[in-house]
């Protein structure tokens, strides 16, 4: 995912001269190609995140394009009170990537781990977020917000989990994405960024009947879709490396709970800060979204249902 | 439009009354910094606040808007209306900066935010090759926050000559003096270690702030400048001057005309 970060922001560089990345001295051989191929266009801001996002809205304001890059526990999370103010307000065209989100700072603690950022940004009015799960998904997300001209948070998390999407035909993030097809009006399975590779694997081991959808935009979330799921669902299974508070099984919740009442189980973070230090398959555990802790809530849920 | 400041201040009393609203001092410490800043320098094509090649002018301390409104009521971007109905249910004018409204910039009174945006627009024009110039307003209270000073160094390591901050010395803050809540010391000499030129001045003297904004212009350097304006909360009537009370207190019809009267009879 990392190398197709680079590719398609050289690609809207390289395509439009008012494209101009910041970075609060995040991005390390990141932007290794970015910089060689279209060093006007770079700036690093220093490590002052509140500057770096006013000085994009500012930029905006004057007809540029920026991209404003940073570790989700600090773009968004930092500068929430700037993208509301400084740029979503004024719904400038900015695009704010949070790398690292959930657990992929593992060892490094709770100020690099990111759990909230999706309930944080879902929030602010004109701001959408994205969350793709895969290359594919990224290059379409970034060429997707390119081409919105307003405020985006994309989200990106574990991004060595494989590839989700087999094709490289061009895919509509606009809609949730089947990836793997189950059994009309059984379970269907949402999950957005690491977590779909999480729930095929699941689905794909112990519930061939479940449908299985990537949501890589969250918001603006597709109504019509996820209320025509929730119609034809026994029942639903959410995943996310965000908590369980607000992010995307809360947003399938409200949704289903006012137009079609399904039941739903939220695969998501409780409200907790990491305890301990170790490896992201070890936070992931500590967290209850390993694979097994995962199937034994599903089971849970399921004989219930 | 001459921008007279008694005519300045009596607008906004008469805004801060039929509005029934507070944020009166420091509206009244920056009049004479406005006046001169959109009489003299302030470049607005065929007079349109968005026209694109316009200079930049950001109030960061957004409390102060009631003075912005004045000047913009003198240059016919806003009507009498927006002052008699000020504050009334569906009306535009709010009692903090928005830039819903023309002329208005961006959105500020949450402290420390309209530097960095300025530094963006003056960051554009270098990248653009314009001329155009960016001044953001201050409070001194306001620069507690710590993105004035991320801000101070990004313009300084940018070598941003055409951004202008202007900090409004009052020496209050909205729950007491500046000295006794935080103290800020030499603001001058804080803004030149971050590489401005800076100059500090009378900020009721309108010829030593047209001289001193015309100097920092003049200037054959690469550093931002900053403007420290030394002024008084309540500045222009009496009772109100340096009374931190009238940052929170609202006109009656007494004090409404005596504040008036009080202009009048001012010397300047």
């Amino acid at each position: 995912m990392r190398a197709a970060l680079s590719k398609v922001l050289v690609n809207l560089a390289k395509k439009d001269s008012n494209v101009i990345l910041l970075t609060g001295d995040h991005g390390y051989s990141l932007f290794d190609d970015f910089r060689r191929e279209c060093p006007s266009q770079y700036i690093n801001a220093g490590i002052a995140e509140q500057n770096m996002v006013g000085v994009a809205s500012g930029l905006a304001r004057s007809g540029f394009r920026p991209i404003v890059y940073g570790l989700s526990a600090f773009i968004p999370i930092r500068v929430l009170e700037q993208i509301k103010l400084d740029v979503a307000h004024d719904c400038l065209p900015i695009i704010f990537i949070g790398d690292g989100a959930g657990f992929v700072y593992s060892h490094l603690g709770t100020s690099h781990q990111s759990l909230e950022d999706i309930a944080c940004t879902r929030v602010i009015p004109n701001l959408s977020v994205y969350s793709p799960a895969d290359r594919l998904e990224l290059t379409q997300c970034m060429e997707l917000a390119y081409r919105e001209n307003s405020a985006i948070y994309l989200r990106i998390g574990k991004s060595d989990r494989g590839d989700i999407h087999k094709s490289l035909s061009i895919i509509e993030p606009k809609k949730m994405l089947k990836v793997k097809k189950g059994v009309v009006n059984k379970y269907s399975f949402l999950a957005t960024g690491s977590m779909v590779r999480t729930a095929i694997d699941i689905a794909v081991e112990s519930y061939p009947e479940a449908d299985v959808w990537s949501v890589p935009i969250i918001k603006p979330i597709n109504y019509i879709q996820i209320e025509k799921i929730c119609r034809n669902s026994k029942a639903i299974v959410v995943f996310e490396e965000h908590s369980k508070y607000g992010g995307l099984g809360s947003l399938v919740a409200e949704i289903s709970a006012e137009h079609s009442p399904t039941k739903i189980l939220r695969i998501a973070t409780n409200d907790c800060f990491s305890q301990k230090c170790g490896t992201y398959e070890y936070l992931l555990k500590e967290h209850g979204l390993d694979i097994e802790t995962i199937q034994a809530n599903i089971r849970s849920f399921l004989r219930n249902v | 439009m001459e921008f007279d400041p008694k005519t300045l201040r009596k607008t906004v009393l008469e805004m801060a009354y039929a509005g029934s609203t507070v944020h009166i001092g420091c509206a009244f410490s920056i009049i004479e910094l406005l006046s001169i800043l959109y009489k003299n320098h302030l470049r607005y094509p065929q007079n349109n606040p968005l026209d694109k090649n316009r200079d930049y002018f950001i109030l960061s301390k957004g409390h102060g808007v009631m003075a912005q409104y004045s000047c913009m009521r003198e240059l016919g971007w806003l009507c009498d209306d927006d002052f008699s109905n000020y504050f009334s249910d569906g009306s535009d004018l709010k009692g903090l900066a928005d830039s819903r409204i023309p002329g208005i910039e961006v959105t500020s009174g949450s402290l420390g935010h309209g530097l960095s945006v300025g530094v963006g627009l003056a960051m554009g024009a270098k990248l653009r090759n314009t001329d155009q110039k960016t001044y953001v307003l201050v409070g001194d209270g306001e620069i507690n926050e710590g993105p004035i000073w991320e801000g101070a160094l990004f313009a300084a390591h940018h070598k941003l000559n055409n951004f202008m901050i202007i900090v409004d010395e009052n020496g209050y803050q909205a729950m007491g003096r500046t000295k006794d809540i935080i103290e800020l010391g030499l603001i001058q000499s804080k803004f030149e270690s971050f590489g401005f030129e800076a100059i500090t001045i009378d900020g009721h003297n309108e010829s030593d702030i047209d001289n001193a904004i015309t100097q920092l212009w003049e200037s054959d350097n690469k550093m931002p400048k900053a403007l420290i304006a030394k002024t008084v909360k309540g500045k222009g009537v009496h009772f109100m001057e340096n009374n931190n009370i009238w940052h929170y207190t609202r006109l009656n019809e007494k004090t409404y005309r005596q504040a008036l009267l009080s202009i009048d009879e001012s010397k300047e």
